[in-house]
């Protein structure tokens, strides 16, 4: 196969009645897709919808249980990864899969040259390679920098690279935008037409709606592990996708309470300012109320927060609580100060995994729970846990099973508890829905207004529009470190978002 | 169960619906701790069987009481040490200086000691006591050097230690001219000396601070922080715990700890040397992770390297009792050490190939997608 065929008459690479089963979980149940080239395939879903799954199939890490994979018209009932790298299909990690102590140039090329079976590694002829590739993609990469110094964009493209120098005809791009800034997901789809041009085929896969309508050509739905629809990109739009997504109506029916207009702010941040992260940032939280705070990945929310928290204090700036002034330069000031924060990444940052959830829930209080011999009070801690358990409704057996066993949304139930138990005056929280499926969102949703409702000041951070219109009383919006825009009341809703988002 | 199950808002339980939820909280108290230990559990059969084959192979010389006095008074000081090597390995560091720290505190009495009684014997007599404390302070000195070195400079527990043993180790060495220090205290001796019927004071005393740091891991604030800081340093960290203050406490404690073994070294033998037990450190080490101790951190058991000690204890000198060398005693430690991780490794297998009994309704645990978003997602702050 030399001559790369543009015109869309036949598929590069199609599946047909996949089916893959996990013990008595099906992840997969017929699923079929085709691949043209010079085309962008969106395949969008939830966590959990099979999409990983499918891109493991095609590139020959799974095998399927049923069903077929036809490259270049030759029907494989499976592939295996050697297989699928030499017909030319390439996946791209969220992790890149690089080498961090190579160069760049080094990077793009090596793989080929191990695959070429090439016993002698030679500097020399492997520079011009990696460098007919940059330029040919109108690229602005260093090929001798370390590739672990750069970039998660410039690896991102090294990545691309190495995939074109493997003559690949299938990409497959496992979320690419997700760590991108705004201007870096541009310089993307630039490259991405090129890759067009050349008459690759590209996979997108991601749950982010306005990229998938900007980048593709085509869409694909999934849900459960079936296909739920698939077709030309300009017949679906923002709410269709979404609709098709999570199955249901998307729900931005707006939920808040009233406030009291008198009562004294509960958390107030004036002039906040980190050199590098963000700048002059002011506002005010009030007993009861859940304020929103969007914007781009990179734009600062995150380091908002963590300065609030004192994981990454501010360089100037006030923070007080109550109307009395803090000084929080470590997070054990800013737990003192009653303020609670719910980490972006779960995972690592929220929870100990292999500890009980009786454990992980009273992690933050221990010293609150301590008897007057300072030694802790074990009728108290078992009644926090037995309270926060029932009372966030924690689907698990018992509070002594480990975390690592629940589910997402069982997971940041417990990352709430454990703040909950600190009975912080003001919650911060980072993603507190990303990763969780789409009723225990809600639920979660809900359980915040009823802890906003006992007089704590909440602060939701969070790219998730609906989520915000569902239950923030005021949203600010967050671009290149400085406050932008206070959306209120009925100015808030998803498309107002949006737009002061991407403005 | 009842308690956790009742939906939010249901009605008041009754008092006696409280009196189930009671007995059902300390039954399932009890099972949890049941399955948590059974790396415990396994000591106990293993200490069994060491103790049964010794027992069968030379019972005149093995049950002799003379025998099973020496396992009493040898184990307390390598236990304590073994649980001060448990507490750094719960944060997930490690400490190779504890004995090097227990032979400085040894020296430190017996210098002390010596010195005084060369001109009034009487006036040592009576500072004896202070003596012993100043020993424990020196242990506790080089635990807060560990713990400075650790927490706040920032140094891999390994390498800071490494450097502290060999610097410990030095010092002694210089102080003492690489000869061995006579003359501990009288009373320290005469103390070791002492048994609570047929059972030595030292092996009452191993079974007492065991008790407390069982305790002080369970019931203080300080000692969960110190099993979740090993759990995961980045989640205690957002929980709001100081890992500094953690990790300082930590080795100081140890240190603390290596002080009392040091001073456990004389009471039982009068005389101190820069390396005495030099053996000990790997020996430690074994001693903590047969116990149950998760070198990775956050996971470790005070009862189990107790049964640990015992075990090796026996061990040594079951083989000493079928005259069988020192050397054929590391061969043994060894495969005993590798005998338990392999068991270990086999038992995991098969746990982990059972489906997941816990696996709640709604829990997603065999989707094909085993890493939610969250852990990918915002790489944000890189």
């Amino acid at each position: 196969m030399d001559a790369i065929q543009t015109d869309a008459a036949g598929p590069v690479l199609s599946v047909r009645g996949i089916t893959k089963r996990f013990g008595g979980v099906t992840a997969l149940a017929g699923v079929s897709l085709e691949l043209r080239s010079g085309e962008v395939h969106c395949l969008a879903g939830e966590n959990g919808c099979g999409k990983s799954t499918l891109i493991k199939i095609i590139s020959g890490v799974e095998r399927p249980d049923a069903g077929e994979i036809i490259m270049d018209g030759e029907t494989h009932s499976r592939m295996n990864a050697t297989a699928a790298i030499t017909s030319g299909v390439q996946v791209i990690y969220q992790d890149f899969s690089l080498f961090p102590n190579l160069s760049v140039a080094e990077n793009i090329v090596l793989t080929a040259e191990v695959a070429g079976r090439q016993r002698f590694y030679r500097a020399r002829a492997i520079r011009p390679k990696a460098q007919a590739i940059v330029e040919e993609l109108g690229l602005d990469l260093d090929l001798d920098s370390e590739v672990g110094e750069l970039s998660v964009a410039d690896k991102q493209l090294t990545a691309i690279c190495r995939a074109l120098v493997n003559d690949a005809r299938v990409i497959i791009m496992d979320e690419p935008t997700t760590a991108l800034t705004h201007s870096e997901v541009a310089r993307l789809f630039t490259v991405v037409e090129r890759l067009r041009a050349r008459g690759v085929a590209l996979v997108f896969v991601s749950h982010k709606l306005e990229e998938v309508l900007a980048i593709s050509q085509r869409v694909t739905i999934m849900r459960s592990g079936r296909v739920v629809t698939s077709g030309l990109a300009t017949d679906f739009d923002r709410r269709s996708i979404a609709q098709h997504m999570t199955g249901a109506e998307l729900d931005e029916t707006r939920v808040v309470s009233p406030l009291d207009p008198d009562a004294r702010a509960r958390l107030t941040v004036s002039h906040l300012d980190l050199p590098g992260a963000f700048h002059d940032v002011s506002f005010t939280v009030a007993p009861g109320e859940i304020l929103g705070v969007t914007g781009l990945l990179g734009s600062g929310r995150t380091e908002i927060a963590e300065a609030i928290f004192g994981a990454r204090p501010a360089a100037s700036g006030d923070i007080l609580v109550d109307g009395l002034p803090v000084s929080i330069r470590s997070i054990p000031d800013a737990v003192a100060a009653g303020i609670g924060y719910v980490p972006e990444d779960r995972l690592s940052q929220g929870l100990f995994l292999e500890k009980s959830i009786a454990d992980n829930i009273i992690a933050g209080s221990l010293d609150r729970h301590r008897n007057r011999w300072r030694g802790l009070d074990g009728m108290r801690i078992r009644s926090t846990i037995s309270r926060l358990f029932a009372s966030l409704s924690i689907k698990a057996p018992n509070a002594e099973a480990p975390v690592r066993s629940l589910s997402g949304g069982n997971a940041q139930r417990v990352v709430l508890a454990k703040w909950l138990a600190t009975d912080p005056k003001v919650l911060l929280l980072n993603g507190p829905t990303v990763g969780v499926d789409v009723g225990s969102k809600s639920q979660i949703l809900e359980l915040l207004r009823k802890a906003a409702s006992s007089g704590m000041a909440i602060v939701v951070i969070s790219d998730d529009a609906p989520e915000l219109v569902s239950c923030c009383h005021r949203v600010l919006v967050v671009a290149r470190g400085r406050v932008v825009d206070v959306l209120e009341g009925d100015a808030i809703s998803a498309e107002s978002i949006h737009e002061r988002m991407a403005a | 169960m009842s308690a956790n199950e009742s939906p939010p808002g249901a009605p008041a339980p009754g008092d006696g619906a409280r009196f189930n939820d009671r007995v059902g909280t300390v039954t399932r108290d009890i099972i949890g701790r049941a399955s948590a230990n059974r790396k415990t559990g396994r000591m106990v059969v293993a200490l069994l069987l060491a103790f049964s084959i010794f027992a069968i192979a030379n019972p005149r010389v093995f049950l002799s009481p003379l025998n099973l006095q020496n396992i009493g008074v040898t184990a307390p000081e390598i236990g304590i040490i073994a649980i001060a090597m448990m507490l750094a390995m719960l944060t997930g560091g490690i400490d190779l200086s504890l004995v090097a720290i227990a032979n400085l505190s040894a020296i430190t009495v017996v210098a002390l000691y010596s010195g005084i009684a060369a001109n009034d014997p009487a006036l040592a007599e009576s500072l004896t006591l202070p003596i012993i404390v100043a020993g424990v302070l020196v242990g506790i000195g080089c635990g807060m050097l560990n713990g400075f070195l650790v927490s706040v400079v920032g140094i891999t527990p390994i390498l800071a230690t490494l450097g502290t043993m060999q610097i410990l180790n030095g010092i002694a060495i210089v102080t003492t001219g690489g000869s061995t220090l006579y003359g501990a205290p009288e009373g320290l001796t005469a103390f070791g000396r002492t048994a609570l019927g047929p059972v030595p004071i030292l092996f009452v005393l191993f079974i007492a601070i065991a008790v407390l740091m069982a305790l002080f891991l369970s019931t203080t604030s300080l000692g969960r922080k110190i099993q979740l800081e090993g759990a995961n340093p980045v989640a205690a960290r957002y929980s709001g715990i100081s890992s500094r203050s953690v990790l300082m406490s930590t080795y100081t404690l140890g240190g603390a700890l290596a002080g009392i073994a040091g001073v456990l070294f004389l009471a039982r033998n009068p005389t101190a040397s820069a390396d005495y037990g030099a053996s000990y450190v790997l020996l430690v080490i074994v001693i903590a992770v047969l116990g149950g101790t998760n070198p990775n951190g956050g996971f470790a058991s005070v009862a189990g390297v107790v049964l640990a000690t015992l075990t090796l204890q026996i061990v040594s000198s079951g083989f000493t009792a079928l005259r069988l060398s020192s050397y054929e005693y590391a061969i043994a430690q060894g495969v005993i050490l590798i005998a338990v991780m392999v068991l270990d490794y086999v038992a995991a297998n098969r746990r982990q190939r059972r489906p997941a009994i816990e696996a709640p309704p709604d829990a997603r645990a065999a989707s094909p997608e085993p890493t939610p978003a969250t852990a990918q997602r915002d790489t944000e702050h890189s």
